[in-house]
């Protein structure tokens, strides 16, 4: 079953003279897939992201979730849309540095209209999937690079959402860190989770069933 | 977002930046100290003038002449009137200070009182003392009996303000503290040479209790007697015979009628010239009370601008506080936060700003009214004073903090992500 689809995806950046980042990028993703985004710098990895988890709109073409076209959406549409379908683990972590790991994980919860006395079980229930569940109380300063991209991975996981996108997730992670998040993320994948991957490192690339590589806002 | 989780959110905030918070809702917290300060002071002024209301009532009135009226003229006036009225005569007062009538029990020389004749009626109106011994009565009157009652300040708290320090040196014991130490009820005092016996003391309650105080404020010590003996000794010391009469009909239309009446007899008595001065005791609550708003409006003006800044520092910490956490909205947004969501977020931290600016205001007012207001006993605190403060505040920084927050609700996810 295709969950995500893009057709011709065009993103150009205006300014004084304009860049093509996506040149007319067409892509399904199935479900239960794990693909990896490859390509050098600026040619569009991160955009096409960006376009997939609705953080920003393409200039053309038109991007499918899960059949549902997405390009006439308002901005509270495309909220409610990322915030189910759609979770996320940043190269740089992006946790919230005053919250706990438990805190961190029940942040997408927050947004959602799931009862409060849920949020916090099944914040423990995803910190224990990814092995955190004896540091639920530190705050991300008191943690390993790793372990604070496992928590990113359990606060991805919160609103069971259709995928997950990560943008470079082991770009600031030693080897062995990088090694145990590839693990923990085929290991979701195992379980059913789709998931996109833009990475740097062809190692971490063969980890996953498909990658796609991209060079000049084209896929190649 | 739930309600308790933004202010979770806003909470740790502002305690993570200590400083900054406080200097954000200091301007408030003075703002808010000037309300609270002028709404105590005028819920309090409202407070009194309901209590005089229901104390004298609304059909209250006091005419002033400057003939002595006699008996048989009180008689003539009291038929005019409806059965249920209460006529009173009252001379004018006549102080012991300065003058050559001298106070005396057993020899002893007291001062600082003021001689005031009054009728039985008189205890129909604004009567709050507590009365121990007998009032004077109409046999007193009609006898011009040598009795008299005397005012006593036995709950008195101090009601000096904090730099009050006037203090009154006089060669002569003052009556005031005499009668706390001598209990002089069924003693006889000698008055300008004429004896008179205590018939009763007029326990005066403590300011808190005493509607009164707010209509004239007595802290002199009063001896009454009766009207007509007063004029035999007094009136001739001053060389005329003011008498105020002072009739209560129950409410204010009954009150005009009465005054017209009182009008038409006084000329009937004093010729057509005759212009008393007639006071609607009402009347006289009101522009009590308007001068107290127009006071305090300027107070409530002063608060206004505090406020105004107040709200200006809020927005300012906002705009800061927006900036450096523009890559957090980024987070909040991917991760599911609608716009809505970052709104309210940064709105409810304004709004907490503004509560502790509120609390602290409070705690100022607080102060400043034990210390600066006038009769500080009889302040108390109004639930609504309160609710009030912290709704103003409330608003202020709500208003103020919409801007800031429509702004970073406005940010497109993407860019707020990639700020540093």
């Amino acid at each position: 079953m295709v969950i995500a689809q893009c057709k011709n995806l065009i993103k150009i950046y205006n300014g004084t003279q304009d860049f093509r980042a996506l040149d007319e990028v067409s892509l399904s993703i199935k479900q239960g897939e794990f693909i990896s985004v490859m390509g050098p710098s600026g040619c569009g990895k991160s955009t096409l992201l960006n376009i997939l988890g609705l953080l920003d709109e393409p200039s053309g073409g038109e991007y499918l979730l899960n059949t549902h076209p997405t390009s006439q959406l308002s901005d509270a549409g495309r909220t409610e849309l990322r915030r189910h379908h759609i979770g996320f683990i940043f190269q740089s972590f992006n946790l919230m540095p005053r919250l706990s790991v438990l805190e961190n994980i029940a942040l997408p919860m927050r947004y959602t209209d799931m009862p409060r006395a849920e949020i916090l079980p099944r914040a423990r229930e995803l910190a224990k999937r990814v092995g955190l569940e004896n540091k639920l109380n530190s705050t991300p300063l008191q943690l390993s690079g790793g372990q604070c991209q496992r928590t990113a991975c359990a606060r991805a996981l919160a609103n069971r959402p259709s995928f997950i996108l990560a943008d470079e997730p082991t770009g600031n992670l030693d080897s062995r860190a990088s090694a145990d998040i590839l693990r923990l993320l085929q290991e979701l994948n195992q379980n059913g989770m789709t998931i996109i991957m833009v990475t740097h490192d062809s190692k971490i690339a063969a980890g996953t069933h498909r990658t796609i590589h991209m060079k000049d806002g084209k896929i190649i | 977002m739930r309600l308790p989780d933004l202010v979770t959110i806003g909470w740790t905030e502002i305690w993570a930046h200590k400083m900054r918070s406080f200097l954000s809702f200091f301007a408030i917290a003075i703002g808010i100290a000037t309300f609270f300060y002028t709404l105590s002071v005028l819920s309090q002024r409202y407070r009194q003038l309901d209590r005089s209301a229901a104390l004298s009532g609304t059909g209250r009135i006091d005419t002033l002449t400057q003939h002595p009226l006699n008996l048989k003229q009180y008689n003539d006036l009291q038929f005019r009137f409806p059965a249920n009225t209460s006529l009173s005569f009252i001379t004018n007062i006549h102080y012991l200070y300065g003058s050559w009538t001298r106070l005396y029990y057993h020899n002893q020389e007291l001062a600082g009182a003021a001689v005031v004749g009054i009728m039985p009626t008189w205890k129909d109106s604004s009567f709050v003392y507590k009365l121990e011994g007998r009032f004077i009565n109409w046999k007193d009157i009609e006898n011009k009996h040598r009795v008299a009652l005397i005012t006593v300040f036995t709950n008195e708290k101090n009601t000096r303000n904090l730099w009050d320090h006037t203090t009154d040196e006089r060669p002569v014991t003052k009556l005031r503290d005499f009668t706390n130490h001598h209990h002089l009820l069924n003693q006889p005092i000698v008055l300008n040479n004429e004896t008179f016996t205590v018939i009763g003391l007029l326990h005066v309650p403590s300011q808190l209790d005493d509607a009164r105080f707010y209509m004239d404020k007595e802290e002199t010590p009063t001896i009454y007697i009766p009207y007509t003996t007063w004029y035999d000794l007094f009136a001739s010391d001053d060389g005329r015979g003011e008498t105020s009469i002072r009739v209560i009909t129950g409410n204010e239309s009954s009150a005009r009628t009465a005054a017209k009446s009182l009008t038409s007899y006084l000329r009937s008595q004093f010729g057509p010239n005759e212009k008393p001065d007639i006071e609607f005791f009402y009347n006289k609550l009101q522009k009590r009370l308007k001068e107290a708003r127009k006071s305090l409006n300027n107070m409530l003006f002063m608060g206004i601008i505090a406020m105004i800044a107040g709200g200006i520092g809020i927005m300012n910490v906002t705009m800061a506080v927006i900036f450096s956490r523009t890559r957090e909205i980024g987070i909040r947004r991917a991760l599911g936060a609608s716009r809505k969501d970052i709104l309210f977020q940064f709105v409810v931290e304004a709004m907490l700003l503004g509560l502790c600016g509120a609390v602290a205001g409070m705690i100022l007012g607080y102060l400043a009214v034990l210390h600066l207001a006038e009769n500080i006993n009889q302040m108390t605190f109004s639930w609504w004073v309160i609710v009030c403060s912290v709704v103003i505040a409330l608003f202020t920084s709500f208003i103020f903090a919409l801007y800031p927050a429509w702004q970073a609700a406005k940010l497109r996810p993407v860019e707020a992500l990639k700020h540093e």
